[in-house]
């Protein structure tokens, strides 16, 4: 078993390199098609021609966009970011703080969210049918019907304005306690919380459900097993790979995918990173940031692949 | 529904009942939506009141927006956008993740290797940076917003029903249909789709709320619904402002957006038994 | 509501039972209900920050911290580069210009002691001296030589190269005496050394991430699209230098999460908040609003030179279907000025009264719509975030357009590379644009028949000379008559709609005391930090 896992993990290293380098091209040729170039963006109102190719000469920017992209990625070979074309500050400067920031939130949020969602999820399964179980759809449903930037200001409002408990933004006070931790991170973690939690209920509670029809676990309660042991001894481990591949989903949404949170929270992060690099059509900060992201999603997903696997053994 | 053993028939019209709830807001959705143009008591980028985010009254049912516009017409209108677009592209997205997902777990091999790993790579592409691509190459228009909603969508659908797929395709009769010379066309409509249908209906519904939330951010883009017409997301959005007052323009779009993924969900939970269980 | 006054509805009920709620008072709401809008309780609420500032003794320390609207990772430090209404707060907080423009618009000496000329043609800039950059080195004629010859090397980047171009030569003649000639006398060169680009920074210098300067503050941290933090610079020229101990600068751009910071208390100030998020400012006690009207204008533009704007009756017609009224009171919540079509603002004293906007009249422009034979067709209106309020105008327009039969097509496009790819390209479309301190730096950008950003490509050969006779006259009576003829051609002849002047807003704490309006922008014309200080 174990040299299967293995054997997997070799696989699909092997070809996360491939499919980084598809996502790469992707990204470059996505990024050519955007009209304008640093230049003209940087310019903006003041983009005279004269001025554009003047600024494009004393930025490298005039030789072709198939050159920068491949020196970039020789030089990604050889562990180096590349230099952001608008602030000449080397990519890995740019992302290395908030990078930190954003696994920093990511991981905070996950260790909220998934034991919760869980525990929602399964024993809403349990007691399907039930008050319970209604009362969990309807706030779960409830809770995610509601735009991400309407939680956060409403937070914001309620905790910060009235109530004036916490921060309105997570950056404007230097961090020195854990009791500042919690404070910082709590309504940013909570929006998030709220935002990622509901995929992983409703999937958790159907995977389970559909798992509690089977005819072993239908055995197991006929032989007299109550129904939480059916479900958790019986039901659960059957239904963990698409549990796992639904945390995945909606994990990897926490890698790039926080921009109104950084936003709203002032919280610095890579997702704001690459909204800029796109819109200052910056190769080198876009390709990278697009480049993390895609491990991070990569990363997730083979987890959850190899969970599926340690979980049902016929899959071996 | 009929009387067969007194339990079931509990339970059952139980279930119906919740569900024909959801299945009538649907339906209200529906019928505003298609009756719109027809029944908006102003047109829906008039300024009627000359104050802004007034509160709910006899001329102005759902009080006003930002700009002093009628909010129950603007909704009335969203309401064709959401709607309509939401289920198109969550359609879209799940029949083609669906069948994928199936196809690659019957399959194997290669043809699972190649397909999860491409739409791995789409799923990686920051949707803003395809959002802006495709509206700058394409141009905007509603075809246009709801194949990218539901190219944007079909990797998670691929990736979940395919999970789902893989532990059925190692069951014991799978493999006796196998032996049998079963069609793979077979295999997956007859043999794998009826055993998963529940989680995918879910996944359905979950994803149907995510398109509704997305859709006025790709808007924000260029893509899609254009000014004066807003989906229910961007009502939210552009009235954002009101909510330190609890302003019926922000809260009435949001309650609207909450009463139709939660009647889809719920109608989805309980569809009658033969439709979302396996057929045991 | 059965009272004698007549013309008093519902809503008006509604209204001032909502003015009441916001916490409007007796004389406001006197006010309200004489003027019958709800435009000019907004207007009411605005304290006059002028008479509060001179009467206040300020008073030393603290750490301001204040929020603008957009920051990225193109955020500069390089005043020639300065885009966004951050990097100039940025750079008034590290440089200095040699002269600036004070509350009334008048021009005042800043690094330089005068600045003169005989012919309009050659100046001579006499510095101040005893001035030192952050680093200890004195200021001298080559650090002013170097940071204004840089505005004409294209690879630069500088933002102020089209106006930069008629200077021909910066001489050093001593230590302190700066030669400037220019290519055609030009009486406003004082005012155009006072823009944010013209700032003086240090000879030679190549990396500007450091930021030295010879400005009142030093910079300590500066993380682009995350923050800058600066220091009181204890060496600063001016007596007593910045008020303020420290100064933390960085952006929020949810407009609502950078008014919530302001009343939740994490920031002093909430730059450019928009209209709607008023109330929620008034509504917070301790909380005022500092409005700025300084010529600042979204256009609706119209090329002369394609279709349908080559037919001067659909122009005609636009600018009478464009209902300004409803703009400045709905759009903008009265915080604009009704404009004529041109883009001297009433902030200007050369600001032409006589030309009156033209009243919003469906039947006149649904006369010209049909004499253009455009009605029944439909035509692309461009619109974007990317120009404030363009795409509510847009909306406005359409539908005051709609009810004469008259189809357009509002197409809001993103925000992303708008400037490049639609901004004076497509046929009809919104342009935003900064306040400039003089007619003739508008004029010249705008309006002559060469200008770099010549919204409508309005071309003529009257307007070129009258610009350039103007241009080098030093009789002002003179110059305020032409510029006055100018303003009437371009709101007859140009293709470019200027509905309203747009007002600044920022939101401030009442802690927050000195913040007084500048012609050349918001926060103080984005130099406020050095004049503010925190009233404990």
């Amino acid at each position: 078993m174990r040299t299967y896992v293995l054997n997997l993990i070799v696989h699909r290293l092997l070809i996360a390199g491939l499919t980084l380098l598809i996502v790469s091209f992707a990204v470059f040729f996505a990024t050519a098609m955007l009209p304008g170039d640093t230049a003209t963006i940087l310019l903006g109102q003041a983009a005279t021609p004269d001025a554009v190719a003047g600024l494009r000469a004393a930025m490298h920017l005039d030789e072709p966009a198939v050159f920068r992209f491949f020196r970039w990625l020789t030089g990604l070979i050889q562990g180096d970011l590349g230099t952001s074309y608008v602030n000449n500050v080397a990519v890995a400067d740019l992302i290395g703080g908030r990078f930190v920031n954003t696994m920093r939130l990511a991981g905070i949020t996950t260790l909220v969210s998934v034991p919760i969602a869980l525990t929602l999820g399964i024993t809403a399964a349990m007691f399907r049918g039930s008050l319970y179980d209604r009362i969990v759809t309807v706030l779960t449903i409830g809770v995610i019907s509601v735009p991400e930037f309407m939680i956060a200001t409403s937070a914001v409002l309620i905790f910060s304005v009235y109530l004036k408990w916490l921060p309105a933004l997570s950056f404007a006070n230097e961090v020195t306690s854990f009791w500042q931790v919690l404070k910082i991170y709590a309504m940013p973690v909570i929006t998030l919380a709220f935002v990622v939690s509901a995929q992983m209920i409703r999937m958790t509670r159907a995977a389970v459900i559909d798992t509690i029809n089977t005819p072993y676990v239908e055995a197991a309660l006929l032989k007299g097993a109550s129904r939480p042991r059916a479900v958790l001894y019986h039901a659960l481990p059957n239904a963990v790979g698409p549990i796992a591949n639904a945390i995945a989903l909606s994990l990897s949404y926490l890698v790039g995918g926080v921009i109104i949170v950084e936003t709203i929270f002032n919280y610095p992060g890579v997702a704001k990173l690459m909204v800029d690099g796109v819109s200052t059509r910056d190769l080198p900060l876009i390709q990278s940031c697009a480049i993390i992201f895609c491990i991070g999603y990569l990363a997730l997903i083979t987890l959850a692949d190899i969970v599926a696997i340690l979980a049902n053994p016929r899959l071996r | 529904m009929t009387l067969s053993t007194p339990l079931s028939s509990k339970f059952s019209y139980s279930f119906s009942w919740v569900g024909m709830i959801g299945l009538a807001i649907i339906v209200f959705w529906a019928v505003i939506a298609l009756a719109a143009p027809h029944i908006i008591p102003y047109p829906i980028g008039e300024i009627v009141d000359e104050d802004y985010f007034g509160p709910m009254s006899s001329k102005l049912l759902f009080g006003s927006d930002y700009l002093g516009r009628d909010m129950l017409s603007r909704l009335m209108m969203g309401a064709r956008y959401t709607v309509g677009i939401s289920l198109a592209a969550v359609c879209i997205a799940c029949f083609s993740g669906t069948a994928l997902g199936m196809a690659a777990a019957v399959i194997g091999g290669w043809f699972d290797t190649v397909l999860s790993r491409f739409l791995d790579a789409l799923n990686s592409i920051p949707s803003k940076l395809s959002g802006l691509v495709v509206a700058a190459a394409i141009g905007s228009s509603i075809n246009v917003l709801i194949v990218m909603l539901a190219v944007i969508y079909t990797p998670g659908a691929y990736r979940f029903a395919r999970a789902l797929a893989v532990n059925v395709n190692t069951m014991d009769y799978i493999t006796v249909a196998r032996t049998r010379g079963e069609s793979i066309l077979y295999i997956i409509f007859s043999e794998i789709l009826p055993n998963i249908m529940g989680p995918l209906l879910a996944d359905f519904g979950i994803r149907f709320v995510f398109i509704t939330l997305l859709l006025s951010g790709l808007s924000f883009l260029g893509l899609g619904v254009q000014p004066p017409y807003a989906d229910w997301g961007a009502l939210v959005h552009e009235n954002i402002s009101g909510l330190p007052f609890g302003a019926p323009a922000v809260i009435v779009p949001s309650l609207a957006i909450a009463s139709l993924t939660i009647s889809v969900n719920l109608l989805i939970d309980n569809l009658p038994k033969k439709i979302r269980d396996r057929s045991a | 509501m059965n009272s004698k006054i007549t013309n008093w509805t519902a809503s008006d009920d509604a209204m001032v039972e909502n003015a009441i709620r916001r916490g409007a008072t007796r004389r406001e709401l006197l006010s309200m209900m004489l003027a019958g809008g709800v435009a000019m309780s907004a207007g009411g609420l605005i304290l006059g920050r002028a008479s509060d500032a001179i009467a206040a003794t300020p008073k030393s320390g603290g750490n301001l911290k204040a929020a603008g609207w957009s920051s990225s990772t193109a955020d500069t430090l390089d005043p020639a580069k300065a885009s966004l209404s951050t990097d100039y707060v940025r750079c008034c907080a590290l440089y200095n210009r040699l002269t600036f423009l004070d509350q009334a618009g008048v021009v005042q000496m800043e690094l330089a002691e005068k600045v003169e000329s005989a012919d309009a043609k050659t100046w001579t800039v006499k510095l101040r001296s005893g001035v030192t950059f952050h680093d200890g080195k004195s200021l001298t004629s080559a650090d002013v030589v170097f940071s204004l010859k840089r505005h004409l090397d294209p690879a630069v980047g500088s933002k102020v190269n089209a106006i930069a171009k008629q200077i021909t030569d910066v001489k050093s003649i001593d230590p302190t005496t700066v030669e400037i000639s220019l290519a055609n006398p030009n009486a406003d060169l004082p005012t155009i050394l006072s823009q944010h680009h013209f700032m003086i920074v240090q000879d030679g210098t190549t990396d500007f991430s450091k930021g030295i300067g010879t400005g009142a503050f030093k910079l300590e941290t500066f993380e682009p699209g995350v923050k800058s933090i600066f220091a009181k610079n204890p060496n600063y020229f001016k007596s007593g230098g910045a008020h303020v101990d420290s100064f933390e600068f960085f952006a929020i751009s949810d407009d609502n999460a950078r008014v919530n910071a302001l009343v939740s208390g994490d920031i002093h100030l909430a730059a450019s908040i928009k209209p709607r998020s008023m109330r929620l400012v008034e509504s917070q006690p301790g909380f005022v609003l500092s409005k700025t009207t300084s010529g600042n204008y979204t256009d609706l533009n119209i090329r002369l030179d394609m279709t349908p704007g080559d037919k001067a009756d659909f122009i005609k017609g636009m600018k009478y279907v464009t209902n300004r009224e409803q703009i400045q009171k709905s759009v903008l919540r009265g915080l604009a000025e009704v404009a004529n079509d041109q883009p001297i603002s009433p902030a200007s004293v050369y600001h032409n009264a006589e030309l009156k906007p033209k009243a919003y009249d469906p039947d006149k422009a649904k006369f010209h719509f049909e004499k253009a034979g455009v009605l029944g067709q439909k035509i692309p209106l461009i619109t974007s975030d990317a120009a404030t309020s363009a795409v509510e105008m847009a909306t406005i327009v359409q539908q005051s357009a709609a009810e004469i039969g008259m189809n357009l097509d509002v197409q809001r496009v993103p925000n992303d590379g708008y400037w490049s790819n639609y901004w004076l390209k497509a046929p009809i479309h919104f342009g935003n644009i900064n306040p400039r301190p003089t007619p003739d730096i508008l004029f010249s950008l705008l309006y002559a028949s060469n200008a770099p950003w010549n919204e409508s490509q309005y071309k003529s050969e009257k307007f070129d000379s009258m610009l350039v006779e103007a241009r080098g006259l030093l009789d002002e009576a003179k110059r305020k008559e032409i510029y006055g003829q100018m303003q009437v051609m371009i709101a007859e002849e140009a293709g470019t709609i200027i509905p309203v002047y747009i007002s600044n807003v920022d939101a401030i704490t009442e802690k927050l005391k000195g913040l007084q309006a500048n012609p050349l922008g918001g926060m103080m014309g984005y130099a406020f930090a050095e004049y503010v200080w925190l009233d404990a």
